[in-house]
């Protein structure tokens, strides 16, 4: 790759004025490193990976609505956990967190364990106990 | 570049580099005294490496590594330089942030190792559970760090002490377990063509003679292959979904373009120069060329997902193109293999 050829391809939302060093061969046949405001096709598999990333916390949320699923289900996909992890963090056996991503049991749940998994995930714990009715950013 | 005045009155120059750990690596040296570049670290460390994991599962889809294992390059950068290096892990994270503070109160820059998600500085789309980015922390501040994170940014940033905290010990896949690592000394002189004829010989072996399918040039093989029957076995959905994983492997995760290629033909021509080898010259030419063939497969990857597999651009001349890299990669590192054993350290 020439330093001419480094793509420049700006996408603002993506990249948020973050430049990435892209190793390039200058006129003289010698490799400097090029700062690279974006490349299209980088941010195409990020995209991808995004918004599946979203449609599933979408997804999530609709079966909380729909009262399938515990509003931890929602937090666990929000954060990017599944059970195993979610458990370590908050000190919970995993199969205990996999029981409670079921609404019924989780309405039972005693307030110390909730306190461990808002602490865990990074919310409070009325958040907890509701998910928002809109779709929303993190 | 920006500069930073450290805790015991030094200065640190912030500069930017292409991927995480070669650059912290490389400025950690460089604060030590020892000016060497990145492709140098990448090059003497061996970076270089190729690896399909169909067994372990990043976001639900198998890895596909550009690189050799996270930590590897510092690690062995070090022994071959001759530097004296420390790395924690920690099971307390009090005790990991409290250590944290007490090495970066004597002046001494520490290097990290976080979890993306949590690193609020990070751009939205960028933050994804990934637990191997490292970052370099210069002093404290009244609520939390200023880091340097070379790989990101061309001036240096704050993070809170929540923020360091959550990075550092977030539990999930490859966890870093609140590693932090920093040379304690460096030899200013060490014998620079030594440790890169080590470097250059175990990246020949990685790459050419692990006796497993899935790592070095058998597993570009392996994976071109899958590539082609992808879209008959999964679906184009599914297929286009993993092609698009193994894309980002290659170039969203600061590689320097090409999955680290670039950084290593950068690395041979330096080399060149220190041994006046117009041999490994000529190599770095050939590694240069391979790595435009890795952007085009890129270039046509994005296609194939853009057009959902539908018209002139297929998985085959995709995996194809992977094919050609395989066999030009073998015949270079076995090249390789060969000009090095000619020189003299």
């Amino acid at each position: 790759m020439k330093v001419n050829e480094v793509p420049q391809d700006d996408v603002p939302d993506y990249s948020e004025g973050i430049k990435k060093g892209n190793y390039a061969l200058d006129d003289q046949g010698k490799y400097v490193m090029v700062p690279s405001k974006g490349w299209d096709v980088d941010e195409l598999t990020n995209r991808l990976a995004f918004n599946e990333y979203k449609a599933k916390v979408e997804e999530t949320r609709k079966a909380v609505l729909e009262g399938k699923k515990s509003p931890l289900a929602y937090y666990m996909e929000l954060r990017q956990m599944i059970p195993k992890f979610l458990g370590k963090t908050a000190g919970i056996a995993t199969f205990r967190v996999k029981r409670h991503l079921r609404p019924e049991i989780f309405a039972k749940l005693k307030e110390s364990v909730l306190d461990s998994y808002a602490k865990a995930l990074e919310i409070t714990k009325e958040e907890l106990k509701t998910v928002p009715h809109n779709s929303q950013e993190r | 570049m920006s500069t930073e005045i450290l805790a015991n009155g030094r200065t640190y120059i912030h500069r930017t580099s292409a991927h995480c750990e070669t650059g912290v690596t490389s400025a950690l040296f460089c604060d030590k005294g020892f000016d060497i570049s990145e492709p140098m670290i990448f090059g003497i460390g061996s970076g270089i490496f190729f690896g399909h994991l169909p067994f372990v599962k990043w976001a639900g889809l198998p890895i596909s590594t550009f690189r050799s294992l996270p930590g590897l390059v510092f690690k062995k950068a070090a022994k071959r330089l001759g530097a004296k290096v420390v790395r924690k892990h920690f099971r307390n994270p009090q005790k990991g942030m409290d250590e944290l503070r007490r090495v970066i109160r004597t002046g001494q820059i520490v290097a990290v190792t976080t979890n993306v998600y949590w690193l609020s500085y990070f751009p939205r789309r960028y933050r994804f559970n990934f637990n191997g980015h490292n970052l370099i922390v210069l002093y404290e501040t009244e609520n939390g760090f200023r880091v340097s994170d070379p790989a990101l940014r061309e001036y240096t940033l704050d993070c809170s002490t929540h923020d360091m905290e959550r990075a550092r010990f977030a539990r999930g896949p490859m966890e870093a377990r609140g590693l932090m690592y920093y040379p304690l000394s460096v030899n200013p002189n060490p014998d620079m063509r030594k440790a890169c004829i080590t470097g250059m010989l175990d990246s020949c072996k990685q790459m050419l003679k692990i006796p497993i399918p899935l790592f070095g040039v058998k597993g570009i093989r392996y994976l071109a292959k899958k590539i082609i029957k992808w879209p008959d076995k999964l679906g184009n959905v599914e297929a286009c979904r993993q092609l698009a994983h193994v894309v980002r492997f290659q170039e969203e995760m600061g590689t320097g373009g090409a999955g680290f290629r670039y950084m290593f033909a950068a690395f041979l021509q330096e080399a060149s120069e220190l041994f006046e080898s117009s041999e490994l010259n000529g190599l770095s030419n050939e590694m240069t060329a391979i790595g435009d063939i890795w952007r085009e497969f890129a270039v046509v990857s994005a296609r194939i997902i853009k057009q959902k597999g539908q018209a002139e651009e297929t998985f085959a001349k995709a995996g194809g193109l992977m094919m050609i890299c395989a066999g030009r990669e073998e015949q270079l590192f076995k090249d390789l293999n060969n000009v090095v054993r000619k020189l003299k350290a």
